[in-house]
């Protein structure tokens, strides 16, 4: 194992996160793929209603934890997958801390409340990384944490940093009490650099890059660690020595006897000329990261066959385990 | 409705998940009906400090700013065609509410000086998407503009936006708010049970779990809120009627992939349960196929034959060139273009079959091969959208 594959992977917590449309579902999956791969009990945790996991995992609902929907499924050796839903949570909350099952019951199932909690703020945020805390402190029957590593599957910038920073609002908010108490329990865990990281995938173009950027620095502000940006979808080099000869030449031949479309100069060129653009543009963002995050981004390649089920989660990981290989230095904190 | 009816609209409102470009989509559809002679707003909620570049505005805020008229002519838009655009400032539009429904200078001290208001304005169930609609009615009902694009913040399966109101509108309205506003007063004898059961209940509880303070300063809040809710709310139904009045046009913006052509699906259907029409669809970043007629099926061997051909065409005129080697990395890129256009064109007819819309509605918009946040770029984008030819 490498230095840095050993380093992320002795985190307790890796929260993944990024603009909308930059692939951190694929990316958080093809995580907890290489960290169960690499002997690590992993738990990979998605936020809110859609369940997008089990499919992208293959994980198999099996009788006892369809029937009870809070539990883990599993996806293979050492790999599980959770949908974690901020109105079970509370109720789970509600059932540890007032112990009395029915009235927690009564507090949630009341439809005043449940008028009150589609509009309250702060509630899902903070419920959310409460039981993200449970579950990183709970332990087995030998005393080891249950959950070495979960990978969380974070909302994209604007909601991510809003669940980010709900501790810190609370902090100032509310000075006693019990809500104050077990805040602080989750904020300190949210920044120990050596428990919680957080990974921001990017796409290498304008927008992508400029929201990953402002994402690093606020995540900054709010005092939690940050691993390496993963630059996700890069164009994969054209295997071309010398491009603008080659197509130079292309461009001056006579397609008229060609056997096929795929050999129709035009299209050829038209292919190579698209390819060669993204990937001058993918180039000139990264060395922007590169600058800018002072550190190597992870570079994943784009998959042509995309990222729908386990095999396009296990070819992902693979990719990033040699980009984690390949990268030099630390993890930065 | 055809493209070149959309901008018969005065308001056009750009769904869709995040990442599939509704940011670009909203700015070249403003563009365009710039181009057309219409006076335009755009409307956004991305920081998108780029386009603002591209659009030579300054930096976007809370007000509307006006492209630059030698900007607007190099991009094709005659006199008479106007181009602003604005970012949306969640806070700034609730402080505007405040200050327009506080009943006096003291109630809205109040309310900014609280620190839940301060602090979770932005976290409000869908404080964004209200505030974004909000901004949107009061642009519209000023008039200043023949057309006004609205690009949302992105969803992941619901249309949040349109919920917000009615989310909003239940909270202000919910009985257990009342109980946490006036305990006393709900407390009537005859309700005593029921209540004990219900609300108080709820109240004792998570006072356990919360503390006093907590609980308190939440219902300092919303007392301070509660004289300006009658506002709130009949703002929130004004905006739900605009939205489905015919002069409004929702315009979709989705992506290639299955899965993002899957959530468009289930926009759609949102939409039609919310009794709101569906303008059109733009299939964004699409990998169109550079040949002539429609990309090849996949063939190993028709691939192998391709490279040897331009193998010993590329090695007849540039003998010293790595003939082959090149040549399998060009069909190589060829094939691999083909495959993808092919794959998108199934996801772009299952999206025909699926939204009923006739099929000129759809319009797809090629993957740029850089980014598009420059004003040409931008209206070639238009261009695409307004001029194709009727798809087949």
């Amino acid at each position: 194992m490498t230095d840095l594959v050993a380093q992320l992977l002795a985190r307790r917590l890796l929260l993944v996160t990024g603009k909308g449309g930059t692939g951190k579902t694929s990316v958080a999956a093809a995580l907890g793929r290489l960290a169960a791969d690499a002997g690590v009990r992993t738990l990979v945790v998605e936020l809110g209603h859609a369940a997008v996991l089990p499919d992208l995992l293959g994980a198999e609902p099996s009788r006892a934890t369809r029937d009870s929907p809070r539990e883990p499924l599993p996806a293979g050796p050492n790999l599980f997958t959770l949908r974690l839903i901020p109105e079970d949570a509370l109720l789970e909350y509600l059932e540890l801390q007032l112990r009395v099952r029915l009235l927690a019951r009564g507090i949630v199932g009341n439809a005043g409340f449940q008028r009150f909690l589609a509009a309250a703020p702060g509630w899902r945020e903070l419920i959310t990384l409460g039981k993200l805390w449970h579950m990183v402190t709970r332990e087995d029957a030998h005393g080891r944490p249950l959950w070495p590593l979960i990978v969380i599957d974070a909302p994209a910038t604007g909601h991510g940093l809003s669940l980010l920073s709900t501790p810190s609002v609370i902090i100032d908010t509310v000075r006693l009490g019990p809500l104050r108490r077990n805040t602080d329990l989750v904020q300190a865990l949210l920044t120990d650099a050596s428990r919680t990281l957080v990974l921001t995938v990017s796409l290498l173009e304008e927008l992508p890059v400029n929201e990953t950027l402002e994402l690093r620095a606020r995540v900054r502000e709010l005092g939690l660690g940050l691993g390496p940006v993963i630059a996700n979808g890069v164009e994969p080099p054209l295997a071309l020595a010398d491009p603008e000869r080659v197509l130079a030449v292309v461009a001056s031949l006579d397609g008229a006897d060609a056997p096929s479309p795929l050999a129709d100069p035009r299209t050829v060129c038209a292919s190579a000329r698209h390819r060669l653009a993204r990937a001058r543009m993918h180039a000139g963002f990264l060395a922007r990261l590169q600058r800018e995050t002072e550190s190597e981004p992870l570079v994943l390649p784009w998959l042509e066959r995309g990222v729908d089920g386990p095999d396009g989660v296990a070819t992902l990981a693979g990719c990033l385990r040699r980009a984690l290989d390949q990268a030099p230095g630390e993890t930065r904190a | 409705m055809r493209p070149e009816r959309w901008l018969d609209c005065r308001i056009l409102v750009t769904v869709g998940t995040g990442g599939v470009g509704k940011t670009t989509v909203a700015a070249a559809l403003g563009l365009a009906a710039a181009r057309a002679g219409k006076s335009v707003l755009v409307m956004t909620i991305d920081p998108a400090r780029r386009l603002a570049d591209a659009l030579g505005t300054g930096p976007l805020g809370h007000e509307p700013r006006a492209v630059p008229e030698d900007r607007l002519r190099e991009a094709g838009v005659a006199s008479g065609g106007a181009l602003s655009a604005l970012m949306l400032d969640t806070k700034r539009t609730f402080d505007e509410l405040v200050e327009r429904f506080a009943p006096d200078p003291a109630a809205r001290e109040r309310i900014f000086g609280n620190p839940i208001y301060r602090n979770l304005t932005d976290a409000l169930g869908g404080s964004r998407e209200y505030s974004a609609m909000e901004k949107l009615r009061q642009m519209h009902v000023e008039g200043r503009y023949d057309l006004i694009v609205l690009d949302t913040p992105p969803a992941s399966h619901a249309l949040d936006f349109l919920d917000a109101p009615r989310r909003l509108a239940g909270f202000l309205e919910s009985q257990f708010l009342k109980v946490l506003l006036h305990p006393a007063a709900v407390v009537g004898r005859a309700s005593l049970r029921l209540f004990r059961t219900g609300s108080e209940l709820v109240l004792k509880g998570l006072e356990r779990v919360t503390g006093l303070e907590f609980l308190t300063s939440i219902s300092e809040f919303l007392l301070a809120f509660e004289e300006m809710l009658g506002g709130f709310s009949e703002r929130a139904h004004e905006v739900s009627r605009l939205l489905r009045d015919p002069v409004c046009g929702f315009v979709l913006v989705t992506g290639p992939d299955l899965q993002q052509a899957r959530s468009a699906e289930s926009f759609w259907q949102r939409l039609q349960a919310e009794g709101i029409q569906l303008a059109g669809l733009v299939l964004n970043r699409v990998h169109a196929w550079p040949g002539a007629g429609e990309a090849p099926a996949d063939d190993a061997g028709e691939a192998e034959r391709a490279a040897e051909w331009l193998a010993r065409a590329i090695g007849s005129r540039a003998p010293e060139l790595d003939a082959l080697g090149s040549a399998r990395a060009l069909v190589a890129a060829t094939r691999a273009q083909a495959a993808l256009a092919r794959r998108e064109a199934g996801v772009r007819e299952g999206l025909e079959r699926a939204l009923p819309l006739v099929p000129a509605a759809v319009r797809a918009v090629p993957l740029f091969s850089e980014d598009v946040h420059e004003l040409e770029a931008l209206a070639r984008m238009a261009a695409l959208i307004f001029d194709e030819p009727a798809h087949a």
